[in-house]
């Protein structure tokens, strides 16, 4: 509860502040039913999980081993030999009908993935690591200047002999934090 | 330029001070921004609301507008003020204007990703932009089409909540996504080329051809203007670790834009940016807000009164002084008086009654009561010249030693007791003569030796620069083995340092140390003197050696003073002083710039030194291993795009329009760096075009609204029924939008 602009003072800051609240100003145009389901918060890593996960069971689902089925589904049509007034097969088989459904979704996905690649997600867009030799250039960790060297010990590179100099005299945790500024620090797991 | 360059191992010029000196900006509070009905009131139920949810700026108005009417940072706060009893929510710049809300503050957007991560604060910004845009809400919702940006390739679970929010919770009657770099590229009316967004927090690259994207060629480099800030802040807190002054997210950010810059030749700019010359162009100084600590001047007349004041109260002092012992000499001279009366009276009884009273006086017989007489009254003496000002002389002349050459038998006991005192001060005498002689002696020796030297000097002046030479060049061995030491000793692992524990639990132990065990066992710490410097050797810390640093600097100094003034090839930029000297120093260029450091300056303090890294921070859109980014640069992408991914049909026409759009972009210099590494890396006579959006920020909202506004957009839009039927992360594809 304190201004930290210029736009108010002590005096008009409550005055501002009700003026700028929105938790008081009336949102008809929100549905009054509207309940937010929980925990809907998520982070890139849950929901990038979350997908591949419930991708993982959906293919092996429909990659059944034929368990789920008690018949073959080519017996009845195919053969002829046994007519459709046959009482058995009469009765819907359900698992049948879903392995066909799920059949039908899978071959419908192949082919999608066929004609144009595989899908492009979220992650797979992410540029590759870099194969170019330019891009082993080292610069110094303390200047960022060209580092044409390294100290064995500390793992920093450094531009010259004042710069070592310096860097002999950091201590370890500033040596891992400036390490940390080009992700070559050392994570304890 | 030349007559500039400075000679090789002097100081450097000085510079005049710094021109301009650069400052932060406050936090960036916008103001109350008032309820816009005008255009709801023109609005029919077609007609769109644009939303750029972009994780910089939510940018909203309406389809038919020229420019958004809301532009606020993606930010929500909400808290319960318990003085008060109220909850308070705030968005967007409203944030910056009171402390909690802005300690309360959520961002949108997961930091450094252009997914969204916090649903309540993105329904907190969409009702302030329906707010804002005066939807009356009757029908009990937004009774518009939504059309809204998404990233390249949005997570599934993302729009479905999106999707959710806006049918469910504003009841929507449509809603269509796109991404907004394609927005951008449609508004400035490009049909094939490869679009390269560089925002906030992520870099995309989208080859389009006749208008259709081709995502599975797209690219996306997890960096932009937000890593880009939170890298500045990670050198700046390595550079001045001591900054006790706080940069601010939004501050870091527009210190990469107003001073970062992209590098045409990175390499040799960079191995060149501390050198002296031009160094107070390239230095940029950045002062934070600081208190000066007051240093009350005093003026003259107040200086005068306080000098009056000491003295009075030394005069007081001095007269208090003189009264007492005033009051000790009255009271000394009544005693001699006492004393004499009684001298008086014990010649005048008889013996027997003389003893009685010397002995119930403390005095053993008569010489000592005149021995005490004769002092006292000298004592008086000495008081009393000391109060008339004038000192009496010591008596100079050899005192004599009479008792000394008489020996012990001719002597009672008392006159033993004499011999004795004499003795004592005459071993005492002549040992301040000795002392005295030595002094005289050294000061011939020294007097001598210069003559001496002079003399060779003169002599033969070559060889005795020469041994001076050599001389220094010792002390400066010297300086330098006592620095390696120090620095030795800071590392607890170093030979020294153990060297050091040893003699140290050597000097501990009561068990004598192995070369005593054998053969003679006596112990002889301290028949030489040297046996001392162990312990010099021990200490550390502050005033370990000052003393001895200090006798090596003054050598140094003499010598050199001494070839300065005889050596014809010793200037004073040979000095170690000048070759040393802060103007010199590449790390002082870094942190300090071309400019002098007073420690002491809280005003210098509080200051940043900008300059090597307005060209490193930028330079990581190119190469990302710089901040440790395990990702290829933008010119790698793209010519991986260009030269192996797409066709070689495409390849010209695609590479004729390189197209730059997004906030990162408008660095200086992105557009030239880029054709530049292009025709390096593209084959030989291949026709590289770049171009910049004409606005990078608000041609992604522009387009949209354009598009909004098109006849071929309509049919794209997702209906309230579609969504019930057809689920959350259902979508209609278009050429502007992300693939089903």
């Amino acid at each position: 509860m304190a201004p930290i602009t210029q736009a108010s003072d002590e005096t008009n800051h409550q005055a501002l502040l009700d003026k700028l609240d929105l938790y008081a100003i009336r949102k008809p145009f929100r549905k009054p039913t509207w309940k937010p389901p929980q925990r809907r918060n998520k982070n890139v890593k849950q929901i990038i999980a979350e997908a591949s996960r419930k991708e993982a069971s959906v293919m092996a689902t429909q990659n059944n081993s034929g368990s789920s089925t008690p018949l073959p589904p080519a017996t009845g049509a195919d053969t002829g030999a046994t007519t459709p007034a046959n009482g058995v097969n009469r009765q819907p088989n359900i698992a049948q009908a879903a392995q066909n459904l799920s059949q039908l979704v899978l071959e419908k996905n192949l082919r999608a993935a066929n004609s144009t690649g595989p899908t492009v997600t979220y992650t797979n867009i992410e540029a590759a690591p870099s194969l170019h030799p330019a891009s082993q250039r080292h610069y110094c960790d303390i200047t960022g200047l060209p580092a044409p060297y390294k100290d064995p010990k500390t793992r920093l590179r450094y531009h010259n002999v004042e710069v070592y100099g310096v860097l002999r005299t950091l201590n370890q945790a500033t040596t891992e934090n400036h390490l940390a500024a080009r992700g070559a620090h050392t994570v304890l797991k | 330029m030349a007559n500039d360059a400075p000679p090789q191992s002097g100081r450097n010029s000085p510079k005049p001070p710094p021109v301009k000196l650069y400052s932060v900006k406050e936090p960036p509070f916008k103001g109350f921004q008032p309820v816009d009905t005008e255009g709801y009131e023109k609005s029919s139920p077609s007609t769109a609301i644009v939303i750029d949810n972009g994780s910089s700026t939510v940018r909203a108005g309406w389809s038919f507008d020229q420019s958004p009417r809301i532009q606020i940072p993606p930010l929500w706060s909400k808290y319960r003020d318990r003085k008060l009893n109220r909850t308070f929510t705030f968005v967007g710049s409203d944030i910056y204007a009171d402390g909690t809300a802005r300690g309360q503050s959520k961002n949108v957007y997961e930091p450094g990703s252009n997914i969204i991560n916090n649903w309540d604060a993105m329904e907190g910004v969409l009702d302030y932009v329906f707010i804002k845009l005066g939807i009356d809400g009757e029908s009990g919702g937004i009774d518009r089409p939504i059309v809204m940006t998404e990233p390249v390739t949005n997570l599934g679970y993302t729009r479905k909540t999106m999707s959710e929010i806006l049918f469910e919770c504003y009841g929507a009657p449509s809603v269509a996504y796109g991404v907004d770099s394609l927005f951008s590229y449609s508004h400035n009316s490009g049909r094939t080329g490869l679009v390269v967004s560089s925002s906030y927090t992520t870099t995309h690259l989208i080859p389009v051809l006749n208008q259709k994207p081709l995502f599975s060629h797209a690219s996306r480099l997890n960096w932009g203007w937000y890593q880009g800030a939170e890298y500045l802040q990670k050198l700046l807190r390595l550079k001045y670790p001591s900054f006790s002054g706080k940069i601010s997210d939004p501050q870091a950010e527009d210190l990469v834009q107003e001073h970062c810059s992209i590098s045409l030749d990175y390499e040799n700019e960079l191995s060149r940016y501390l050198d002296w010359t031009g160094l107070e162009d390239r230095d940029h100084i950045v002062q934070f807000p600081y208190t000066e600590q007051v240093v009350v001047q005093k003026s003259e007349e107040e200086l005068a009164r306080a000098a009056e004041k000491r003295k009075e109260s030394g005069r007081r002092l001095q007269e208090q002084a003189a009264k007492m012992r005033l009051d000790k000499l009255i009271r000394k001279e009544q005693e001699v008086a006492y004393y004499k009366e009684l001298q008086e009276k014990i010649t005048n009884t008889t013996k027997k009654e003389a003893k009685r009273m010397l002995e119930s006086e403390d005095f053993d017989d008569e010489v000592g009561l005149g021995k005490k007489i004769k002092e006292m009254e000298k004592s008086i003496r000495k008081a009393r010249n000391k109060d008339l000002g004038d000192t009496e002389e010591e008596e100079q002349e050899i005192p004599t030693f009479p008792l000394l050459d008489t020996p012990d038998d001719q002597l009672d006991e008392d006159g033993l007791k004499a011999k004795r005192q004499q003795r004592l001060a005459k071993s005492n005498y002549d040992a301040r003569q000795r002392a005295k002689a030595e002094r005289e002696r050294e000061k011939a020796r020294l007097a001598e030796e210069e003559r001496l030297d002079n003399e060779r000097r003169e002599a033969d002046p070559e060889v005795w620069i020469e041994e001076r030479r050599v001389a220094r060049q010792a002390l400066l061995q010297k300086i330098r083995d006592r620095e390696r030491l120090k620095a030795d000793l800071g590392n607890r692992k170093s030979l020294a340092n153990q060297m050091r524990m040893k003699t140290i639990a050597n000097l501990a132990s009561d068990n004598p140390t192995k070369k005593r065990r054998r053969g003679n066992d006596e112990d002889t710490f301290g028949a030489d003197d040297a046996d001392w410097g162990v312990y010099r050797q021990v200490a550390t810390g502050e005033a370990s050696d000052d003393e001895e640093e200090e006798d090596l600097n003054n050598s140094l100094k003499s010598i050199e003073a001494q070839l300065l003034k005889h050596d014809p090839l010793f200037s004073e930029q040979s000095t170690l002083e000048a070759q040393t000297d802060w103007t010199k120093s590449l790390m002082h260029a870094f942190t300090r710039g071309c400019w002098p450091h007073d420690p002491e300056s809280q005003r210098e303090a509080n200051q940043i030194h900008l300059n090597v890294e307005r060209i490193r921070v930028p330079e990581v859109v190119f190469q990302p291993s710089i901040a440790g980014l395990d990702q290829a640069g933008i010119i790698e992408i793209a010519a991986n795009i260009l030269t192996q991914r797409l066709d070689e049909g495409y390849r010209i026409d695609v590479a004729r329009d390189v197209f730059l759009t997004g906030g990162n972009t408008m660095l200086v210099n992105f557009d030239q760096r880029l054709r530049g590494e292009m025709v390096a890396v593209m084959p030989a006579g291949s026709e590289i075009g770049v171009r910049r959006a004409r606005d990078p920020l608000l041609d992604a909202w522009r387009g949209a609204a354009k598009w909004a506004q098109g006849a071929g957009a309509k049919s794209t839009f997702v209906t309230r029924a579609e969504f019930a039927e057809k689920g959350a992360e259902y979508i209609r594809e278009h050429h502007l939008g992300n693939a089903f």
